[in-house]
């Protein structure tokens, strides 16, 4: 059964008048919400989807993202979403490898358009604005009707709710398998210690196609609470206008998130007192920056907190009141996790010594998509997940981060695994070597740059490498940087020492 | 050159990269899909001061004045003409 497609459904007949969703000028109470939902789930049943079957959704935030993902669920198939910002390139093997059957996307999409027209047999498009590309769309507002009184599907909770794709490389992409229990799990722990209740409201920036996204989402609407949907931060006073008149309770974003809003708006224009509490997520905020924040929005808690996609979302979190006294800690694990610091032979450190965390509980992932040996390696068959970050202890039990095993670059929201970005840099003529990596950013935490090696006679400019990139992947993968060098630095055995160009240098060399 | 022509040559260079004209409608959306970022647009916001010598309120940094080429233009125009 999904508990999440259930709650809905329990908030729409207990207060169906109640205020759901905003997204712009659309407003959706619970009862408006959960028919939606049901239509959606009742014309996926009639275009044949069946239990376990897979339903893509490549779409910005939106109220059709939240009815096709609670749609799908409904109708007992498994929802995949996907990054929106993603290119052809990344669409084309994540559809193939989820093997969806439908793929619900916005017509204008150009890339998830290629990527569908590339896959034979071709999956089922349902487009959700008014310009079909092709006569075999559907269009949203025009989907088969279906029985949408038939009952809900019951799969078992351990069944497969969501495929997530996380930052992996082109070649070997990695879906993280997610159960209804999983979800569940999740999101009553995070409903705990937030203290979130049917008197809740939030405005989300972060993509639902993202862990933590989606974690404010199903627990928003698990609470019978209310969420506002803003596009994006390109200005961010309007957001912080639709905080001050929406007067939500509450609000959740990543260190660039809140670095920009201090920033750029001028918040004590703003009446911002509906706010009871903050969450940030998605890597360490400077203290300082905390510091401002809490400064700003005097009266609201601040919620620290970690996990990863392959924990649903949620991990740890660090109660406000001991934020002071514990600064730069993630927290403690959250209810019904457990945490633990190993060595590199798996044994438990003692206090205060730098391990890998390693996590347990019923929100740990059922493992990766179609790779039982991606699987093995992180999940063990005690069930305690290996999350690739290090870490320690202190005396009080509380988790405190130094760092990742992996390369991965952190930019804003985002996670990038440089090999992704040198696959595309190297395919172009005349790179004869290329290095990525993260360099120091005031507002993004990091950003992505690109050193290059031009082969003999090759065009130099730096503008053609970034330009090529921008074909070929997300905007943020975009190398902010690029400086051409003769040769890469390199270990004896011919390995690229990435600590060496991983340094503050962020001009741009030609 | 015109204001439309000067914007567009900066957004192509900027974000695009590229001087391909053809790369960009003057109707498409500079924010939906993400040519423009938050920090893109304070860039292109500045760089429109600094070359008409104008200022911008809060208040005018909004999508109406600054989804698309065309827009941008017409905001420029209104604004010298102001």
């Amino acid at each position: 059964m999904s508990w999440l497609a259930d709650r809905l459904a329990g908030h729409a007949r207990a207060q169906p008048d109640r205020s759901a969703l905003v997204d712009g000028e659309r407003r959706f109470d619970y009862a408006a919400l959960d028919a939606h939902v049901d239509a959606f789930a009742a014309a996926l049943r009639a275009l044949g989807v069946e239990a376990g079957d897979r339903v893509a959704l490549i779409l910005p935030n939106s109220a059709e993202a939240v009815v096709a993902t609670y749609g799908t669920w409904r109708a007992g198939a498994v929802v995949v979403p996907l990054n929106a910002q993603a290119k052809a390139r990344d669409f084309e093997p994540w559809l193939r490898h989820a093997g969806a059957r439908v793929v619900v996307h916005e017509a204008i999409h150009r890339d998830a358009r290629a990527a569908i027209e590339a896959i034979e047999p071709r999956p089922q498009a349902v487009v959700v604005d008014d310009q079909a590309a092709a006569d075999t769309d559907l269009r949203w507002n025009a989907l088969p009707a279906g029985d949408a009184a038939a009952p809900p599907a019951r799969n078992e909770a351990d069944a497969l709710a969501a495929i997530v794709y996380t930052s992996g490389t082109t070649g070997q992409p990695k879906g993280v398998m997610l159960s209804h229990a999983n979800l569940a799990a999740n999101v009553q722990s995070i409903l705990a210690y937030l203290d979130l209740g049917a008197d809740d409201s939030t405005v989300t920036i972060l993509p639902f196609y993202y862990s933590y996204g989606a974690s404010v989402l199903h627990t928003h609407l698990a609470a019978g609470a209310r969420l506002v949907i803003e596009q994006n931060l390109v200005f961010p006073h309007l957001m912080v206008e639709t905080i001050a008149r929406e007067r939500v309770s509450g609000f959740s974003g990543v260190p660039s998130t809140f670095a920009l809003l201090l920033n750029r708006v001028r918040l004590g224009e703003y009446d911002l007192s509906g706010l009871r509490y903050l969450t940030q997520a998605g890597g360490a905020m400077a203290p300082a920056l905390a510091a401002r924040l809490r400064a700003a929005i005097p009266q609201a808690r601040l919620f620290v907190m970690y996990g990863q996609t392959e924990a649903t979302a949620r991990l740890a979190w660090l109660p406000p009141e001991r934020l002071d006294e514990k600064t730069g800690a993630v927290g403690v694990a959250i209810p019904g996790v457990e945490l633990e610091v190993r060595d590199e032979h798996g044994a438990r450190v003692t206090t205060g010594t730098v391990g890998e965390v390693h996590a347990r509980g019923a929100n740990i992932m059922l493992g990766y998509w179609r790779d039982a040996a991606l699987t093995a390696g992180v999940l063990g068959a005690d069930g305690w997940l290996r999350t690739g970050d290090m870490g320690h202890v202190d005396a009080d039990g509380y988790l405190f981060l130094s760092g990742r095993r992996s390369d991965m670059i952190k930019t804003g929201a985002h996670r990038v695994h440089p090999k992704d970005v040198e696959e595309v840099v190297a395919e172009l003529d005349g790179i004869a070597e290329v290095a990525v990596v993260g360099v120091d950013d005031e507002l993004l935490g990091q950003v992505i740059k690109a050193i290059v090696v031009f082969a003999e006679g090759a065009d130099r400019s730096l503008d053609r490498v970034k330009a090529h990139c921008r074909e070929r992947l997300a905007t943020y993968k975009i190398p902010k940087f690029i400086e051409a060098v003769a040769e890469l630095p390199k270990t004896a055995s011919g390995k690229i020492r990435r600590s060496l160009l991983a340094s503050n240098e962020r001009r741009e060399v030609s | 050159m015109d204001h439309k022509r000067q914007i567009k040559q900066f957004v192509l260079k900027n974000y695009l990269f590229t001087d391909d004209e053809s790369a960009l409608a003057d109707g498409d959306s500079l924010i939906r899909g993400g040519t423009i970022d938050s920090t893109g647009m304070l860039e292109l916001i500045f760089h429109i001061e600094e070359t008409w010598k104008l200022k911008v309120a809060d208040e005018e940094m909004v999508p109406a004045n600054f989804e698309t080429i065309d827009a941008i233009a017409a905001f420029v125009t209104r604004k010298l003409a102001g």
